[in-house]
């Protein structure tokens, strides 16, 4: 799966290579920049893998992590080692949060070298009009990738959770993709607009923050939080379910 | 089965917490220290008195005028012919910079993309980051006071004090000034000017703006329509540091690859080509309005066309009017403008019974 995310910025570069000059302010966000910049293509690639492909890998790999041992039939082997269900959970949450923080690091990483290496690397210039140099630009470039992993942890935690309460590991991950589509669509509607600020996808395109000059932390910080209230809600009934849960298979 | 129940409990007991901590957040926090009460007279004196100061914040605009809202596509880049009427629609969150009369910036942030429009001594600079776009005007050193002041903060969102410094200029005998009860704006405790219209014709229910207790810097304007509950139109600090900025802010060179376009001097609205001469702007360019009425429920009547929208905003704008006899009708809870079939444009922040009437007299 990683690879899977790892071809999106190569397949963007590539394109934008072989294709003539994009027109500015059409398309992805940034995708313009790309031929002045390679270090752009990290940044469209995750524009581009925010909505739908990270959400899906994320998806898979959190609805797996007890369906999956419960499909194979191994859950109960695992429950029977001392070790305790709490661990268990925690030790599958844990292993799911590594892969959320992996996936967008190997996005925005393979982008920037994939673009460095077909196109020219300079000068960053950022939302504002202000222009950084290349390590600066790298640093915000993991900073967004660092944003993006903690996006993500809510989503895996619900993952976790609808985990818990099927033993089919592919209903698990279809159910945890379709409720990140569903967040988003929902997001779009202006008038629900209440419900904006609780939907776990609501601040997940707005990594642009860490792109203006000066960087504007507000974002993040309300992302951290909202995330955090959702690990803690999920991470809960996850608990509650699997505490209470009689292991059959 | 008590067992059972208790390993739920912490699902349960999370989002009773989080409901909690979000009820007692949202919660008005109660001004700690009241302020001294003050006539209108004391608190405009207090927003005259104050001087251009150096700050740095966090402005934000909203408005429910009424108008049809567009789902906000995620990354997607809006055209920039509908921008100004996405400006209207939708809520915006701007930072300001200000340091003296010569240096200011203002950043409209939109998501994956930002608007510009930096002062910095005699240079002001718009920067769009959607079509990497910089435009450049180069002022002439005796006005520069008041057109620099004008262009950075009007051209994008008004900043607070320029916004009340218009509405004050208003005030007349058909005007109720009052001052309400102290609010709490970005943390610093402000008093209420409320403005009320006397007339009974007019759209405009109350104009309130909230002028800081310490130094005299309006904070926030929000204007109610008749019978809203809600305000039509809200702009207001969410953050405030009085204070210079880091004078690194205000200078600004165009990025390598950017399109930049130089303004001829003598042009005071500046085109930023995010398409942002709004209503006003495109008012001052028709000539001379005739205006029937004074105050509140004056009706301006302007010949169309030579304040004619862009070409791709038609179709929004042809969205967005109904039909009404002898002509078209743009209404919002604050303006009401109707294009008539002979071309002319009446409009007024009255019902469009007036304006009708108004259009006939002629």
């Amino acid at each position: 799966m990683l690879c899977a995310l790892a071809a999106i910025p190569i397949l963007i570069a590539v394109a934008v290579r072989v294709s003539s000059a994009v027109p500015a302010g059409r398309g992805p966000a940034f995708l313009d920049r790309i031929a002045q910049n390679g270090l752009f293509v990290g940044v469209t690639a995750m524009v581009v893998s925010v909505p739908l492909f990270l959400p899906l890998t994320v998806g898979v790999v959190a609805g797996d992590t007890i369906a999956g041992e419960a499909g194979q039939g191994t859950l109960r082997y695992l429950l029977v080692a001392p070790a305790g269900r709490i661990r268990l959970l925690i030790v599958k949450y844990a292993g799911a949060a590594v892969f959320v923080i992996v996936a967008p690091l190997v996005v925005a990483l393979t982008g920037a070298g994939i673009g460095a290496a077909l196109f020219p690397v300079g000068p960053v210039t950022l939302l504002s009009g202000d222009t950084i140099g290349t390590g600066e630009a790298m640093v915000r470039l993991l900073l967004i990738a660092a944003y993006l992993a903690v996006s993500l942890l809510g989503l895996s935690a619900i993952g976790l959770f609808i985990s818990t309460l099927t033993d089919v590991p592919v209903g698990a991950m279809a159910a945890t993709v379709v409720l990140s589509v569903v967040a988003q669509v929902l997001d779009a509607l202006p008038q629900l607009e209440w419900l904006h600020p609780w939907l776990f996808s609501h601040y997940w395109l707005d990594f642009g923050d860490l792109l203006r000059q000066p960087v504007s932390w507000d974002s993040f910080a309300a992302n951290a939080l909202l995330q955090g209230g959702y690990v803690a809600v999920f991470g809960a009934l996850a608990y509650g379910r699997f505490i209470t849960k009689d292991v059959l298979s | 089965m008590t067992r059972t129940w208790l390993r739920w409990l912490p699902a349960a007991a999370v989002p009773a917490v989080i409901a909690a901590g979000a009820l007692a957040g949202s919660l008005p926090a109660s001004a700690g220290d009241p302020l001294p009460p003050k006539t209108p007279e004391q608190v405009l004196q207090l927003i005259a008195q104050h001087r251009e100061p150096a700050l740095s914040g966090t402005l934000e605009q909203s408005s429910a005028l009424g108008l049809p809202e567009l789902p906000k596509t995620g990354a997607g880049s809006a055209p920039s012919g509908t921008a100004w009427l996405e400006l209207l629609t939708g809520p915006h969150t701007a930072r300001v910079y200000r340091d003296g009369p010569d240096n200011a910036r203002v950043q409209v942030m939109d998501r994956l993309a930002e608007r510009n429009a930096i002062r910095h001594g005699n240079d002001v600079w718009f920067y769009n980051s959607k079509d990497n776009t910089a435009a450049h005007a180069q002022l002439p050193a005796d006005d520069a006071g008041d057109t620099g002041r004008h262009s950075a903060g009007s051209d994008v969102t008004a900043t607070p004090d320029q916004l009340a410094a218009m509405l004050l200029a208003k005030i007349e005998p058909g005007t109720d000034v009052a001052v309400g009860a102290d609010v709490q704006v970005a943390g610093r405790p402000a008093y209420n000017l409320v403005l009320t219209p006397k007339s009974d014709a007019t759209l405009v229910g109350s104009i309130a703006v909230a002028v800081d207790g310490q130094t005299g810097l309006p904070l926030g304007v929000e204007i109610k329509a008749r019978g809203q509950s809600d305000p039509a139109f809200r702009v207001a600090y969410t953050s405030l540091t009085l204070g210079a900025p880091d004078a690194s802010v205000f200078t600004f060179t165009p990025p390598p690859g950017a399109t930049v376009e130089e303004i001829p001097v003598k042009e005071h609205k500046h085109g930023n080509d995010a398409g942002n001469a709004t209503a006003p702007a495109a008012k001052d360019r028709a000539g001379k309005p005739a205006v029937t009425g004074s105050g509140w429920d004056s009706v301006v009547e302007f010949p169309a066309g030579t304040a004619g929208p862009a070409s791709d905003a038609t179709a929004l704008l042809e969205q967005a009017t109904v039909p009404v006899q002898g002509g078209r009708l743009l209404s919002t809870a604050l303006v009401n403008v109707l294009v008539l079939d002979d071309g002319r444009v009446v409009a007024g922040s009255v019902p469009p019974e007036r304006l009708q009437a108004a259009a006939a007299q002629k």
